[in-house]
């Protein structure tokens, strides 16, 4: 290439540039609906590539959701967080608390035409739980004593201890019942889920098409499913702008702002549990001087940060993970202290950084964290805190654990519908992910009761105390909880988002 | 050189409307690089959470971003960045590579073979794959940038100017040197740079705007220099996630780096074609 | 009439200006004539001869005037009717045949392709029968080879029997022999007249050279700066040329046996002016002698002195009349006439200042990768194969030779450029290292080179003042504050203005480059100073006074001289003392007043014999007798011929002796070394006899 072409090629370059991102909102066709009997209408949903899909492994939000569609969990969780019925119709539960029987419903049946039977469930326990297997659910089940199957459409588990959560464990994510033996279910989909799996083209889409002989009446309400897959969030918001989407479930909140003023769309923004936490590693410097800890606390404004990166969406954060959703067990009792950076800077020179301290701030490039990240630091200078940000994949940032090596990180956390559980694995001394590597006797006991009580005044008690504590000396700001965002063609009803936007129920939505 | 007869450099720049253009558009960036910080109103980094996403005012010329950040002190400010990290970049670049392709072409031999082949395998591969290469084993910083641009462009330079070595060794005037017992070094600097300098002159530009974008991708792709940095290119692939919010959070950078790029190119041009006319 | 121009005005545009760079020139060629049009760089030749054909590109365009060729008007033509004027009216025999062969086709295709219509079978017989026609050793062999393995005689062979494939109405010869060596040229130019004469084709023949065009052509048209300035029948033109410009070139160029000592050349001053800086009146009236102030007001119109002769002069019944000299020298632009001067008579002997014996210099060749996995050894091109030369002081020894006889690398290796494989090489009783880079600073400033190309020897970017203040400070130990007068008195030395120091290469012509590089070298003060082809690359009217200024520093610095040239009239004009050189090795050596008569060396003789023979008035050279040339082109040096090394070429061999044998080096009157089997009353016999190949040296 001549020097003159080169010259040429890279304006041309950079006028490129500027259409693609100015095009980024071309309009494309509408939607197609297919009229059918009953059941009637196409849904494209935008969604990331899923890896995994098999019930056993899967985690994301687009892998939760397309197992949602074609398998069956015993028991539901609804979008107020209560255990609701799906193949168990109805259960019991002894006085002791240690047995607990599930009847399941009449007509539910895998794809591949056979019934769903108590033997297909206490296949499908047995395998999450078996040690031997090393699936990620081995630990949440650890406390089943045994499974077994007491009639045709009667489970009945035992438990070694009491567990107030046993029901949300069962409706664990990964708890979607597969048929008994089998082998290949991340490629096979033999569900009895509300849609069955027509085709699959990796990284590409899945097609699905309606049960028809679902058992639960009235679902699904459409006759076809499409998944297609984006890269990012952004190109999936730009396909529902152009119309090759219908629906589009988890964004920032910069975009879902934009896409508020959208016609023709419904959106849906609901608070959930989940929360981005920025943690200290307190098990070595400087993170394991109390002062340093709380010097970070005051020099965070938690509110400015609720308004400028989560545009006011979702819920302000009091440090701890027990939020606003949990009615029961919120408390705002212990006052957050107020912003003070001059006093910040004070405890760090007592601390022994007279002239501040300079930390590398890890952060995943995904969501708002980068500019949670941009925030935290222009605040954190008036404390003489040079927090140097470090943008990193998500990959990478949770590649090789390096995310429970970094002092200074901020980690996005999902919603669950019970507290206990971010306490387990993030916050009790050695749980699995407790990335500031802190532990606090106290909390771990409180941890213990509001974990094995059956009362739940004591439960509410321990949760109160646990946030207490957590203003006080945790290693952690919480500074909100996420909105989850939803946006849908206004052609469809029903579309209820859940606040793990894999458990929305795809199977109630039908066209207007 | 020449006491009479070599019009002033900028002169001839100025002969042709479009190198005109450029020239100007890159003099008005680097006055903005230089004497920015006097005009600009803000910090780049200062956000005013009250006045978050204001489109231009008068307050705001360029409107504010979604933290409250005044778009045009950032544009400005990430002259100053983009400029001295691509400017440096290319400058290092040219100059390792002016000495490479000098002494390397000049010796020729074993070594020029084998440095050439391992420059060839580098060039083969994209620059910017390369550069991603580089700084996934560097990590994304501002050096890491610095370095990438330098280990990126070196062989480029290296090659233009060896190419031009290479024709002119054996010419009479470099014998005429050998006959009067000269140093390599006095060969290679006062008898062959010269002849390298119109080539090299319009690599420096190319190199220029080749670093500015190589900088603005990194940005972009969020590899290259990090938050809260004025970047440019990190500018636009934050900008395009409230594209509809902050439309000018978006498209001042993407002018700016456009306009700059197109400039340096414009120019690169009316250098070459100064240089030609004169040679 | 073949080809008929009437009153042409071609333009170019430069930098947005139109400007002529051929202005109302008219000509007609008869068929069966050959036309020659001479015309140094710039006089707007090769203008008139693609203008011919059309082909002037986008900035070039027909201003005026009108080409005729077989009664079409080529320029009405459409594009159509022109392209097929062009495919079967006019042929171009091209200055480079390489250029012009697809490099990927066969021989044999490529000429058939000129040949249309044919069965395939018909189709190689009669490409066969041209390639026959040129002469053409092996034929069969030379259809089936690519460009790249035939030399470059032999391509320009295949070029005249593409262009003579067909009848075409008018041949265009554009320098064909210039890429070419004596001999080459010699017979190239025999095949090319021996053709002509057998057609009725109208030739026009272009060339910058006087000497080879009256070698075919019947009439001459002489070009200057755009302008015909004179047009006659060769024979006239040379003995009577009536403008000052045709009368200066002719006395710009050394005669074989004009010897410095004899005469001084006349050189014309200054330069073509540039297509934009035109004077008003005359073109030439800033280089004439005889420029008056009607001529620098008026020009001059295209005059009829006589039956079929033009002139563009004022003063042309003056010179014809014999009342003005045509070819008088001035003071005027600086240049002294002398005297000629006898040669200082020494008692002693000067003492030797250069002395090689035994000279050897081989280069590897890189061999291939399959030579290199069967393990061959690598092979050599031995390029000198001992050579032993002694140059005393103020004394010039001329190195003369074609192509591949080695005559620069001996060059090479004395000044240390290449490292001599064998032999030794002293400067005044000094040993000198084969490698420049062994060299003491004092051994570099003794030993000066003046490269080949004026072009490429000084450096494009330093002005004249750095180029040559740099030598005096390096070598000639000047201080830097000296260093600028010393520059200006070096510029005044080559007759250049002190100014010049400020200028730089490019904004001088190649006389002048030439002088600046001659100046570097004398910087130094060397006791020998080495000339590469000093006057190859410049135009005639600049040669001249190269030559002189050669001669006449060396006459004020009695410093000694190794001229390397090509052509035996500059030898033999500058150097004391002539080596002929063959195949790196020498095969006569002689003092220069005799080397022009018998006893020759056979290979000298061949030489003397493609020296062009000025025409006679009313003589055509196309019908004059012509001496026999050399066949065949000289062989690689990678593998020269055991024995003589002649004897592949040789018309005198006396076969098995001269192919087994080496010859013994035959000694003669004043010294004179002939490398030959014959002894040399039988040379000198055969040579005599054969008056016509003794060349006309009184012209
Ligand atoms: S017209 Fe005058 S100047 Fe021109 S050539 Fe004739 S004499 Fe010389
Ligand atoms: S030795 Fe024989 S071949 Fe050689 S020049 Fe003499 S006669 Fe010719």
């Amino acid at each position: 290439m001549s020097a003159h072409q080169r010259l040429r090629s890279l304006t041309l370059m950079a006028v490129v540039l500027i259409a693609l991102l100015a095009g980024c909102g071309a309009p494309a066709a509408s939607p197609t609906t297919a009229p059918a009997a009953q059941r009637q209408g196409a849904l494209r949903i935008a969604f990331e590539i899923p890896a995994k899909l098999d019930p056993a492994f899967a985690s994301a939000d687009s892998e939760i959701a397309i197992l949602n569609a074609i398998y069956d969990y015993l028991i539901d969780v609804n979008t107020e967080s209560k255990i609701v019925p799906r193949l168990a119709a109805q259960w019991t539960t002894s006085a002791d608390g240690l047995t607990y029987t599930f009847t399941l419903a009449s007509g539910a049946a895998f794809h591949d035409g056979s019934p769903v039977t108590a033997q297909d469930v206490v296949w499908t326990f047995d395998r999450l739980r078996d040690p031997q297997l090393k699936l990620p659910t081995s630990s949440l089940y650890e406390n089943i004593a045994g499974i077994t199957a007491t009639g045709d459409k009667v489970v009945t588990f035992k438990l070694k201890q009491t567990n107030p959560f046993f029901l949300y464990d069962l409706s664990d994510n990964h708890a979607l019942v597969l048929k008994a033996g089998t082998t290949d279910a991340a490629t096979k989909f033999n569900g009895s889920g509300p849609f069955r799996v027509v085709s699959y083209s990796p990284e590409n889409r899945m097609e699905l098409a309606a049960n028809d002989k679902y058992f639960i009446a009235g679902k699904p309400g459409l006759a076809s499913l499409t998944f297609i897959f984006f890269k990012d969030q952004t190109a999936s918001v730009n396909a529902l702008r152009g119309g090759q989407v219908d629906l589009v479930m988890r964004m920032p909140s910069a975009l879902f702002k934009t896409l508020q003023s959208e016609q023709g769309l419904t959106t849906v923004s609901i608070p959930t549990n989940g929360f981005d936490e920025v943690r200290l590693r307190a098990d070595r410097k400087p993170g394991n001087d109390p002062r340093v800890v709380k010097a970070f606390k005051l020099a965070t404004d938690r509110k400015a940060i609720f308004q400028t990166v989560s545009l006011g969406l979702g819920a302000a954060g009091r440090d701890s993970p027990i939020g606003p959703l949990f009615k029961a067990f919120y408390s705002e009792e212990t006052p957050l202290p107020a912003r003070d950076p001059k006093a910040a800077k004070d405890l760090l020179a007592q601390a022994g950084y007279p002239n501040g301290l300079k930390l590398d701030l890890h952060v995943p490039d995904s969501g708002d964290r980068p500019d949670l990240a941009v925030v935290l630091k222009e605040q954190w200078k008036d404390a003489g805190i040079d927090a140097n940000v470090v943008v990193e994949p998500e990959s990478v940032y949770y590649g090789n654990n390096g995310w429970l090596e970094v002092d200074l990180g901020i980690t996005g956390w999902g919603s669950r519908p019970i507290p206990q559980f971010y306490l387990d694995v993030m916050l009790v001394t050695g749980a699995k992910w407790n990335e500031a590597h802190w532990s606090d006797a106290e909390l771990d006991k409180l941890a213990k009761t509001a974990g094995t009580t059956l009362d739940e005044a004591e439960r509410a008690k321990a949760y109160k105390d646990i946030q207490r504590i957590l203003i006080e000396r945790g290693p952690i700001i919480i500074p909100y909880f996420f909105a989850q965002f939803g946006a849908v063609k206004n052609t469809f009803t029903g579309f209820n988002l859940n606040a793990f936007a894999g458990r929305t129920d795809l199977a109630a939505i039908r066209v207007k | 050189m020449a006491d009479e007869g070599a019009p002033p450099f900028l002169s001839v720049l100025y002969a042709q409307a479009a190198s005109a253009f450029g020239t100007s558009v890159v003099l008005l960036f680097l006055f903005v690089a230089v004497f920015g910080p006097l005009f600009a109103p803000y910090s780049p980094t200062q956000q005013i959470a009250s006045e978050a996403r204001q489109p231009p005012s008068p307050q705001h010329w360029f409107g504010a971003d979604r933290l409250g950040r005044d778009v045009f002190s950032r544009v400005v400010y990430g002259a100053r960045d983009i400029i001295s990290l691509a400017g440096l970049g290319s400058l290092l670049a040219v100059i390792a590579g002016t000495l490479f392709g000098l002494i390397s072409g000049y010796r020729g031999g074993l070594f020029d073979e084998l440095l050439f082949r391992l420059f060839d395998a580098f060039l083969s591969l994209p620059s910017l794959l390369l550069a991603l290469l580089l700084l996934g084993t560097l990590g994304p910083s501002r050096n890491s940038v610095l370095i990438v641009i330098v280990f990126v462009y070196t062989p480029i330079v290296a090659r233009v100017v060896r190419s031009v070595v290479l024709g002119v060794r054996h010419k009479g005037f470099i014998e005429a040197a050998q006959m009067r017992g000269e140093a390599g070094w006095y060969i290679l600097f006062r008898e062959i740079l010269p002849s390298v300098l119109p080539a090299l002159a319009v690599e420096a530009a190319l190199r220029f705007s080749y670093a500015i974008f190589l900088v603005s991708s990194l940005g972009f792709l969020g590899v290259g220099v990090q938050p809260p940095n004025p970047d440019w290119g990190l500018m636009v692939s934050e900008g395009r996630n409230t594209i509809s919010l902050t439309p000018w959070a978006l498209y001042f950078p993407v002018g700016a780096i456009s306009l700059l790029v197109i400039g340096v190119n414009l120019m690169a041009d009316g250098v070459r074609r100064a240089l030609q006319g004169e040679a | 009439m073949a080809l008929t121009i009437g009153d042409l005005t071609v333009s170019y545009r430069q930098q947005g200006r139109w400007l002529d760079v051929v202005r109302e020139v008219s000509l007609s060629i008869q068929p069966g004539q050959t036309y020659g049009l001479v015309g140094e760089s710039g006089s707007g030749k090769t203008t008139l001869a693609l203008a011919v054909m059309r082909y002037l590109g986008e900035h070039g365009r027909i201003r005026q005037g009108t080409i005729e060729l077989a009664g079409l008007n080529l320029l009405t033509l459409d594009e159509a009717s022109l392209v097929r004027a062009r495919r079967d009216l006019i042929r171009l025999v091209p200055q480079n045949p390489q250029s012009s062969l697809n490099p990927s086709m066969r021989i044999g295709e490529q000429v058939a392709e000129t040949l249309p219509g044919l069965s395939e079978s018909e189709g190689k017989r009669r490409v066969l029968a041209l390639l026959s026609s040129v002469r053409l050793p092996d034929p069969e062999r030379v259809m089936q080879s690519y460009p790249h393995q035939l030399s470059g005689g032999m391509l320009q062979r295949v070029m005249i029997a593409m262009a003579l494939s067909g009848e075409p109405a008018l041949l265009i010869l554009d320098e064909p022999t210039t890429n070419l060596d004596a001999t080459t040229e010699a017979a190239i130019l025999d095949l090319i007249r021996d053709l002509i004469r057998a057609r009725r084709t109208a030739v026009l023949y272009v060339s910058h050279s006087l000497s080879l065009i009256s070698q075919l052509c019947e009439r001459v048209a002489v070009l200057y700066a755009g302008e015909l300035v004179e047009d006659a029948p060769v024979g006239e033109l040379f003995q009577r040329p009536l403008h000052p410009y045709t009368q200066g070139l002719l006395d710009s160029v050394p005669r074989i046996g004009q010897n410095k000592r004899a005469a001084e050349l006349r050189p014309i001053p200054g330069q073509i002016p540039r297509a934009g800086e035109r004077p008003p009146g005359c073109v030439f009236a800033p280089r004439c002698h005889l420029a008056n102030a009607l001529c620098e007001q008026a020009r001059p119109p295209l005059d009829t002195p006589g039956e079929g002769r033009r002139v563009r002069c004022h003063r042309w019944p003056e010179i014809a009349a014999g009342a003005v000299g045509a070819n008088q020298i001035v003071e005027r632009y600086g240049f002294r006439v002398h005297a000629p001067t006898r040669q200082r008579t020494t008692h002693s002997a000067p003492p030797v200042v250069l002395a090689v014996t035994h000279l050897q210099k081989r280069f590897p060749v890189r061999r291939t990768l399959g030579e290199w996995l069967n393990a061959r050894p690598p092979r050599q091109i031995e390029a000198v194969r001992g050579v032993d030369l002694e140059i005393s002081r103020g004394r010039t020894l001329g190195l003369v030779g074609e192509s591949g006889s080695g005559k620069t690398t001996v060059a090479r290796c004395i000044i240390g450029l290449s490292e001599r494989s064998g032999g030794e090489v002293a400067l005044l009783d000094i040993p000198l290292a084969p490698s420049i880079a062994q060299r003491a600073p004092d051994l570099l400033r003794r030993l000066q080179m003046v490269l080949q190309n004026p072009d490429e020897a000084l450096n494009p970017y330093l002005n004249v003042g750095e180029i040559l203040g740099r030598p005096l400070q390096k070598l000639a130990g000047y201080a830097p504050a000296d260093a600028a007068r010393g520059v200006s008195r070096l510029l005044e030395a080559v007759k250049l203005d002190p100014a010049t120091a400020a200028r730089l290469p490019g904004q001088l012509s190649g006389g002048e480059k030439q002088r600046v590089a001659i100046a570097r070298a004398f910087a130094t003060r060397p006791d020998l100073i080495l000339f590469d082809e000093p006057v190859s690359a410049l135009d005639m009217s600049v040669q001249a006074a190269i030559l002189n200024l050669i001669a006449e520093l060396q006459r004020e610095s009695r410093h000694s001289v190794l001229l390397i040239s090509h052509d035996l009239a500059v030898v033999g004009y500058l150097a004391d003392e002539v080596i002929v050189m063959y195949l790196g090795r020498a095969m006569e050596v002689a003092r220069t007043e005799d080397i022009f008569t018998p006893p020759h060396h056979p290979y000298t003789e061949a030489l003397l014999s493609a020296i062009p023979v000025m025409p006679r008035p009313g003589e055509s050279p196309l019908t004059r007798a012509q001496p026999i040339h050399l066949d065949g082109d000289i062989p690689s040096p990678m593998d020269a011929p055991a024995g003589c090394p002649f004897h592949t070429r040789c018309p005198r061999s006396l076969g098995e002796i001269c192919a087994r044998q080496e010859p013994p080096w035959q000694v003669g009157q004043n010294g004179r070394r002939v490398f030959c089997h014959i002894p040399l009353d039988d040379l000198e016999k055969a040579q005599r006899t054969n008056s016509d190949r003794e060349p006309r040296v009184d012209f």
